[in-house]
């Protein structure tokens, strides 16, 4: 029996960068040079800001692609952007300057328009702090995260991703590793967080868990 | 009615958030905040600062709250570099940037800075700080106002002594200019349980609609705002015009306006001559305002309109999302990071696209259902006073380590 799991939350005070991109090349530019923590914010932040109201895209590089530039193609893509595919930040960045570079010979006239509002790049200060919420076992972890806040689910499930490897969560990594659980880790490490709000997100960890119960007993 | 606590808010946000601020608040611990802006009464900054102060005294941070002095001479100044700020291009005359050189002055005297944090709001104080360079505690200038297309000549002025503070706030990208210092987007807030925005009884909203004569049989298109050009009141008479050949409706345009501006009155005349004798189009002029029955006004709507030409970040878009009414606004200023075009509202660009809007909601009651019930989850998480009041003491946190992304409060 492994360690207990004490539920972090997280909150983020957003920094204005002062840079912006008016058009494609420009955003090529921002993603190639900006921080990694602007990288991950932009790239994941929309499941926490927008999610809920169901946006099909989940990354303000694709919103801003889709709903400025009327690229609906490269939203797509930029949307379908996986943790799976990557270990860290800058395999990440890598990917979106592929996606955005291959655009450019797949369609070039893209790259002459400009949006209809400019993309404002920002950076993020995440404070993270201790939550009075523990859980011992898979049962009180069930219990538990019916109650924790959305910020605390999106800190352990996407932005813990930021410490080590973007394919691995809080979650899954407790669950594997001090639970012992290593089928049931790896059925919440595949997820696809692109079809769920948050609180989808919340109901399909508790579904998994029900059902990983159920078959135990 | 009494001054909400933080825990009044469990019903609206939920307890989870109520019980990370306290949280938050925990870890700030003793610290304390001072809030200095130009004035108690009037105005979105007084209006939010009443609420916000007494939240944070109640979650145990200690808050002040101080109103600079002046006469009319110095408001005159500070309301011609609001609007110089904004935009405006008239030529300041170099006496009158002494005046409020020395009026700030005059004001530091009076005032302690002893607290961690001091924010100070809006140019007419921004030069206190000129008068506390060997300070220990932490600075911060909040611009409540659009400086995306500043006057070179005021900018010129105020910004040496914008860039002596820790940081500053703007509620938008768009409306920040280049500073030296951090900069941070708050977004401002609505109050859910103030008169404006709280939960009323159909009879209260009732009673409201038959004092100024509105009857409820057919659907109503509102639009609140001031009788000003940037308003586009004239506009949306006309749209509601082009709608109102497909689609049985009823229009209620409710405003004020500023006192002795004989601007409004034309304007006024104008909207009136547009409406000419059509009965179903009510033209209502507040004097003053009243929140109880514009909160009234907004329940009853079937869909609201922000039709402006041009806007600031437009917080009553936020007030009308709240409520789960359909908004259709025009994309200026704050109005689309409140309004995202097909899932909290529609986003348009001319009176056509505003008659189509309202044609379009007023025929697809489902979608502008669907519309409301995402604006309202919009503001729930991002516009209201629970998250402005997180982000002041994320502020107070994250100034403690300047340079850190990433901060573990560990204890």
């Amino acid at each position: 029996m492994g360690q207990v799991f004490q539920f972090l939350s997280s909150a983020s005070l957003e920094m204005l960068t002062g840079r912006k991109a008016c058009n494609l090349e420009e955003l090529l530019s921002l993603i190639k040079t900006c921080s990694d923590t602007s990288i991950f914010y932009h790239t994941f932040s929309a499941f926490l800001k927008l999610r809920e109201i169901q946006l099909p895209q989940n990354s303000d590089f694709a919103i801003w692609a889709s709903m400025s530039l009327n690229e609906k193609a490269l939203a797509e893509k930029l949307t379908a952007v996986d943790f799976s595919e990557h270990n860290t930040i800058e395999g990440l960045r890598r990917h979106l300057i592929d996606i955005i570079e291959a655009y450019k010979t797949e369609k070039p006239q893209a790259f002459q328009k400009t949006g209809d509002v400019p993309f404002y790049l920002y950076d993020i200060v995440r404070i993270e702090y201790r939550t009075d919420k523990f859980a011992y076992d898979l049962k009180s972890f069930r219990d538990v995260i019916k109650t924790v806040s959305i910020y605390s689910i999106y800190l352990h499930f996407i932005e813990s991703r930021q410490r080590a490897d973007l394919q691995r969560d809080d979650f899954s990594a407790w669950i594997e590793g001090d639970l012992e659980m290593p089928d049931l880790a790896q059925t919440i490490r595949r997820i696809d967080i692109n079809v769920h709000t948050m609180e989808g997100l919340r109901t399909k960890i508790i579904r998994l868990i029900d059902e990983y119960l159920t078959g135990i007993n | 009615m009494s001054t909400p606590t933080l825990f009044d808010y469990q019903e609206v946000v939920g307890p989870d958030i109520v019980e990370e601020l306290t949280i938050l608040a925990s870890h700030v611990g003793n610290r304390s905040i001072k809030m200095v802006n130009s004035t108690a009464v009037g105005g979105g900054v007084a209006e939010m600062l009443h609420r916000i102060v007494p939240l944070l005294n109640d979650m145990g941070i200690q808050t002040q709250w101080e109103v600079i002095k002046g006469d009319a001479a110095f408001f005159e100044i500070t309301k011609a570099f609001h609007n110089a700020l904004q935009g405006n291009r008239a030529h300041i005359q170099k006496e009158l940037f002494e005046t409020y050189m020395t009026y700030n002055e005059m004001n530091n005297s009076h005032m302690d800075f002893d607290e961690d944090l001091i924010v100070i709001h809006d140019p007419q104080p921004a030069a206190l700080i000129n008068w506390n360079p060997r300070r220990k505690n932490k600075w911060v200038w909040r611009c409540h106002i659009d400086m995306s297309h500043p006057s070179e000549q005021v900018w010129e002025f105020l910004r040496p002594h914008i860039e002596k503070y820790d940081a500053a706030i703007f509620s938008s990208a768009l409306f920040s200019p280049e500073l030296t210092i951090p900069q941070y987007r708050f977004y401002p807030a609505i109050d859910p349980l103030d008169e404006k925005n709280r939960h009323l009884e159909p009879s209260v909203i009732d009673a409201v609609l038959t004092k100024y004569g509105i009857p409820r049989d057919k659907p109503i298109v509102t639009q609140i705002s001031r009788y000003d050009p940037w308003k586009d009141p004239v506009g949306v008479v006309r749209a509601f015009k082009m709608a109102k050949k497909y689609v049985d409706c009823r229009l209620v345009l409710i405003g004020d306006k500023a006192a002795d501006d004989p601007e409004t009155e034309k304007i006024l005349e104008s909207v009136k001559a547009e409406a000419g004798n059509d009965p179903d189009i009510h033209i209502i002029l507040f004097s003053p305002s009243i929140a109880g029955e514009i909160n009234a006004f907004q329940r009853a709507a079937d869909i609201i309109l922000q039709k402006s030409l041009r806007e600031g970040f437009a917080l009553t878009v936020s007030e009308a999302l709240w409520k789960s009414r359909p908004v259709i606004g025009s994309a200026v200023g704050g109005i689309p990071a409140q309004v995202i075009d097909g899932y909290t509202g529609l986003l348009v660009h001319s009176v056509e696209g505003a008659g189509l809007g309202i044609r379009s909601l007023l025929t697809q009651q489902d979608f502008a259902k669907r519309l409301g019930e995402n604006g309202h989850r919009r503001v729930k998480d991002e516009f209201l006073i629970t998250k402005n009041l997180k982000r002041y003491l994320l502020m107070l946190l994250a100034l403690d380590q300047p340079r850190s992304h990433r901060i573990f409060l560990n204890r």
